[in-house]
């Protein structure tokens, strides 16, 4: 590697086959309806931040080691983790889900993670204490040092991290990815091995 | 087509001289897109990437339906930069050789086989074909059927297809013409390969005269 490159990659639709809200929500029989809520995000048709508390208010009638139990179990796309397992020290996790449900999950794909901080007592959520800015990552790393930036993701949420990095892929494995983001992308895949392709020829 | 890796398919251009609404690989000459003929053509070759720009929408969602696995590169730039860029753009973090192809050619499946057999991996390969315009880049032959040239005019027997696998030839970002990134790195072997460029309508009536003979 000539210079020190990030690899930045959103969770939800992308290192995940499914989005995890919906999956949370189906313990509440609410599956479609999160599902609806969680597809407008994606598009930008709700902001972000508004549908992401929202979406917790939800959801924290769930006690949390039952959410970390599904979030362990979310079907995961098996190349691009592989492909993060083989570079740990150069590949993280940009998601605006909470710490508190990913826990197991990070501790099973074992790569750093920027994501969105909760507050809780016990088994139970109690409110969003910073949502994360995906740009915000992104300048950490370069603080760090890292020169290349490259991120990867779908959705409306990870236009902050296309616009602060220096390379970035539109990855429409699980959905078509937002026009906006396209059009802030230098490439455009549609499959896991296509992606990974990539991804190794930008080490 | 174990030995090529890699195969970059431009596509950004307008296409302003054929002046149709549509990215000139999306063209249909016997009921399909000139693409579909390439995609068929490339199938086996692993990394298929595919530069995008006039209406990539809808190229996108055309080449995606037949062949999932390709990755396109984006040319947002694609008025004002020529394809010698958007194969930079596609080639700039590839240390291995490729293979570059146009995308407004219809080409002849044998003869693009044969191209391809010829390829041994241990040096870069230029596809010729018989000269059919005036307003063609030209290219000078040696004894050994090497390329030792290009030139505007005179005409010579043979132009340059829009075809090469390159070895250790690198696009640069200020390339002008994908000839002369190749030009320093003369005499480089040729083969010949039977295709159709689809400029203008007049190639487009040429084409569509000779589509029988290629074998599709």
């Amino acid at each position: 590697m000539n210079k020190k490159v990030a690899f930045c990659l959103d969770l939800d639709g992308t290192i995940t086959r499914e989005e995890i809200l919906p999956l949370l929500a189906r313990d509440l029989g609410l599956f479609e309806e999160m599902l609806a809520l969680t597809e407008a995000t994606i598009k930008g048709v709700i902001p972000f931040e508004r549908s992401f508390k929202l979406r917790t208010m939800i959801l924290n009638a769930i006690p949390l080691s039952r959410v970390q139990e599904i979030v362990s179990q979310v079907a995961l796309s098996p190349l691009i983790v592989d492909f993060m397992q083989a570079h740990r020290e150069n590949t993280f996790i940009v998601t605006g889900n909470l710490d508190v449900w990913l826990k197991s999950l990070v501790e099973k794909i074992g790569v750093r993670t920027f994501c969105s901080l909760a507050d809780y007592k016990e088994d139970k959520l109690i409110g969003v204490r910073e949502i994360l800015n995906k740009g915000k990552a992104v300048e950490q790393l370069r603080a760090e040092g890292f020169e290349k930036i490259i991120a990867i993701g779908d959705g409306m949420g990870d236009v902050p991290m296309f616009e602060k990095s220096d390379y970035t892929i539109a990855y429409g494995g699980v959905h078509t990815p937002i026009k906006t983001l396209i059009e802030l992308s230098n490439v455009v895949v549609f499959t896991e091995e296509a992606l990974c392709r990539m991804l190794n020829t930008l080490l | 087509m174990q030995n090529v890796e890699h195969v970059i398919i431009s596509c950004a251009g307008l296409g302003s001289r054929l002046g149709l609404n549509k990215p000139k690989c999306l063209v249909e000459i016997g009921g399909r897109a000139l693409i579909d003929y390439q995609l068929d053509l490339l199938k086996d070759i692993p990394d298929i990437r595919i530069v995008v720009g006039f209406m990539e929408e809808e190229l996108i969602e055309h080449v995606r339906s037949i062949h999932p696995n390709v990755t396109f590169i984006r040319n947002p730039d694609y008025r004002t930069t020529t394809n010698a860029y958007s194969l930079y753009l596609a080639s700039a973090m590839l240390k291995e050789p490729f293979l570059i192809v146009d995308g407004d050619l219809l080409i002849d499946r044998q003869s693009f086989h044969d191209f391809v057999r010829h390829i041994d991996g241990s040096c870069s390969l230029i596809g010729i074909t018989p000269s059919k315009t005036e307003e063609a880049v030209f290219v000078l032959l040696d004894d050994e059927n090497r390329v030792t040239g290009f030139r505007r005019q005179p005409r010579t027997d043979y132009e340059w297809s829009g075809i090469a696998y390159l070895k250790d030839i690198t696009i640069h970002r200020e390339g002008k013409y994908v000839f002369s990134e190749i030009e320093p790195h003369l005499p480089v072997k040729a083969e010949v390969i039977k295709c159709f460029e689809i400029d203008t309508p007049e190639d487009m009536d040429v084409a569509i005269r000779g589509f029988k003979t290629l074998g599709y």
